[in-house]
Formats: C-alpha cells, structure tokens, sequence
C-alpha cells in the first residue's frame, strides 16, 4: 500500500488557498483582540443588553438582573473563543480536504462541487459563533444562538459535513479500485 | 509535496468527518445525551455506587453524565485535530522519508495516532457501563495511552528523519 514517492498533492484553486489563508488571520485576530480588548467588548456588550432589558429578561431587580448579565457576558465570551478555535481548526481543515479534493477527484464538476463545499462550509461554519456573539446584546444569548443556527451553522457546517462524507465515499473507492 | 497511501489519506478523511458529526450531534442532542446517560446510570446503581440516598446519588450521577459528556466534547475536539496532525504528517513523510520500511512504519504509527480520539467514544460509554473511575481507567489502559503514544512515537520519527536530512 505504500505509494511510489513520485505521487504527489495538487493544490487546490488559489482563491480557496486565499479563503482559508484569511480565515487563519480572523482566527487570529479574533483571539489577539478577545485578549486585548477583553474589557472593551465586554462593557459593548453590557451596555447593549441594558438598552434591550426585554430581550434578556432583566426585570430591574438588580440581584436577579446582575446573575443574566453575567451569564450572557458568559455566553458573549464563550461564543468569541470558540469563533477563534473554530475558525483555526476549519482553515485548516479547508486546505487539507480541497487538496484530498483537487487531487483525487476526476471528474471535473465533483471536483468544483466538493471544493465549493467544503470551502464554502468551511468558512462560513466558524463565522456563526461571531454573528451568536455580536447578536447577544440585543436579542438574548437563545434567540440569537437560533438566527445563528439556521442562518449559519444548519447550512455550512452541513456542507462540510455532506462534503466529507462524499470526500471519504471517493477515497475509499479509490482505495478499492487500486 | 508527495502524496501518502489513499488508505491513510482515507483514515485521515473519516477522522475528521467524524470530529464534524461528533460536534453536530453533540450540539443538536445535548439534553437528549444527558437524559440517556442518567438513564443508564439509574439503570446500572450498583456499578456507579449508587446508595439510594438522594443527594449523594445526584452528585454521583452527575459527576458521571459530566464526564460522559465531556468524552464526546474530547472526541469532537480531538477528531479535528488529529485528522488533521495525519494529513499534514504523512504528506511530509511521503515528501522527506527515502527509505520504504521507514515511511511504512512512520505511517502505521500515524494512522493508529488519529485513532486517538476514538479513546474518548470509549471513554464516554464505559463510564456509564463500568462506573466513572473504572472506565476512565479502561479508556486510558487500553485505547487512549497506546494510540497516543502511537501517535507520539510516529511524530518523533517523522522529527528524527527531519532532522538527518
């Protein structure tokens, strides 16, 4: 089962190259700005969710209000951390299935519809925890984790997941075939 | 860069698209998963030392759906990565590693590495059939400790061929 050396990747088209490259810099950045601006985003946050008191339930008892307000600064946060390591880890993984992708599929339009997915999936699944988070403030951490589910994570993080499915179906083929 | 086997690009494929559904049904079946596991627990109350004293019992049963659900929130997270660790180490192996019995064996070690996060799946269900404590113990014995150290093992090879060269 070993493969001559001479078998080698192909890359993928430079734009999905480009997509995850930019995807990689958000991730960055994103992580670079949750630590530096940390007190900034937070006091946004706040103050977006006292002008929306309906949308988190706040009932101007200051106990019960200051446990929300903690609880979705919470869920404010968490929803930033996990758009850094998603959008990290799903970089990565856009390179190396478009590359699976370029190099084992033969026919051409598989091969522009599975990297159309996956780079697609792969870019947009991450972004949902940003929009969560920036949607928080004004229409509570449930309502906004639901625009964000179907909106972002039900479509792309489906396409990733078609798309892998179908990638793993046509590499075991292959490694049939041989 | 050269290409590794199909078969270890193929194990490297699946492994992420199980990190993929694993993340899915994780988030979509949260409640569903904690009510399944309390079940189980309730229904096996000797091997999770169960006392049918009520707040010692919740304690109990929580700690154990806590450490079941953190067993598939590891797998998620493991599954991505170490699909990934597979794809971009073997590519090298089949870029830099001259000799074939050392790519053949860098490559099993690697592909047995990606299965790490399977320990976790095991993990996750032993807890509840064998009680917190005895299947964390299984889990790590017999599936997480020697697929990670596979998975070490075949890095340090990888390390070591790089740096002959």
């Amino acid at each position: 089962m070993i493969s001559p050396p001479t078998a080698t990747w192909r890359l993928p088209p430079r734009g999905v190259l480009l997509a995850a490259v930019l995807l990689l810099v958000a991730a960055e950045l994103g992580g670079a700005g949750m630590g530096r601006y940390k007190v900034e985003l937070a006091r946004w946050a706040r103050t977006g969710m006292l002008a929306h008191p309906g949308a988190h339930g706040l009932v101007g008892v200051r106990d019960v209000d200051e446990r929300v307000l903690d609880e979705a600064l919470f869920r404010f946060d968490a929803g930033l951390r996990l758009f850094h390591m998603h959008a990290e880890g799903m970089a990565l993984v856009v390179i190396a299935t478009t590359t699976v992708a370029s190099t084992l599929a033969r026919s051409p339009g598989a091969r522009r519809v599975l990297i159309l997915l996956l780079t697609v999936g792969g870019v947009g699944y991450p972004l949902g925890y940003l929009v969560w988070s920036a949607l928080i403030p004004a229409y509570g951490v449930e309502r906004s984790k639901a625009i964000a589910e179907y909106l972002l994570w039900i479509p792309f993080g489906g396409a990733t997941i078609a798309a892998l499915l179908w990638l793993a179906a046509l590499t075991a083929a292959r490694v049939v075939r041989r | 860069m050269g290409r590794p086997p199909l078969i270890v690009v193929f194990v490297a494929i699946v492994v992420i698209a199980l990190g993929e559904l694993g993340g899915a049904v994780l988030s979509q079946l949260r409640p569903a998963t904690a009510r399944w596991a309390a079940a189980r627990i309730a229904a096996n109350p000797t091997m999770h030392g169960l006392t049918g004293s009520a707040e010692y019992d919740d304690a109990v049963r929580e700690r154990t759906v806590f450490a079941t659900e953190a067993g598939l929130s590891f797998f998620h997270t493991h599954a991505e990565g170490t699909g990934l660790v597979l794809f971009f180490a073997a590519t090298l192996v089949a870029s830099v590693v001259r000799r074939r019995a050392a790519r053949a064996t860098l490559y099993t070690l690697l592909t047995l590495g990606a299965l790490f996060p399977l320990g976790y799946l095991v993990y996750a269900l032993a807890v509840l059939s064998l009680g917190r404590d005895s299947g964390i113990e299984l889990a790590e014995t017999w599936v997480l400790t020697p697929l990670g150290s596979a998975a070490i093992a075949g890095l340090a090879g990888l390390a070591a061929a790089l740096a002959r060269r």
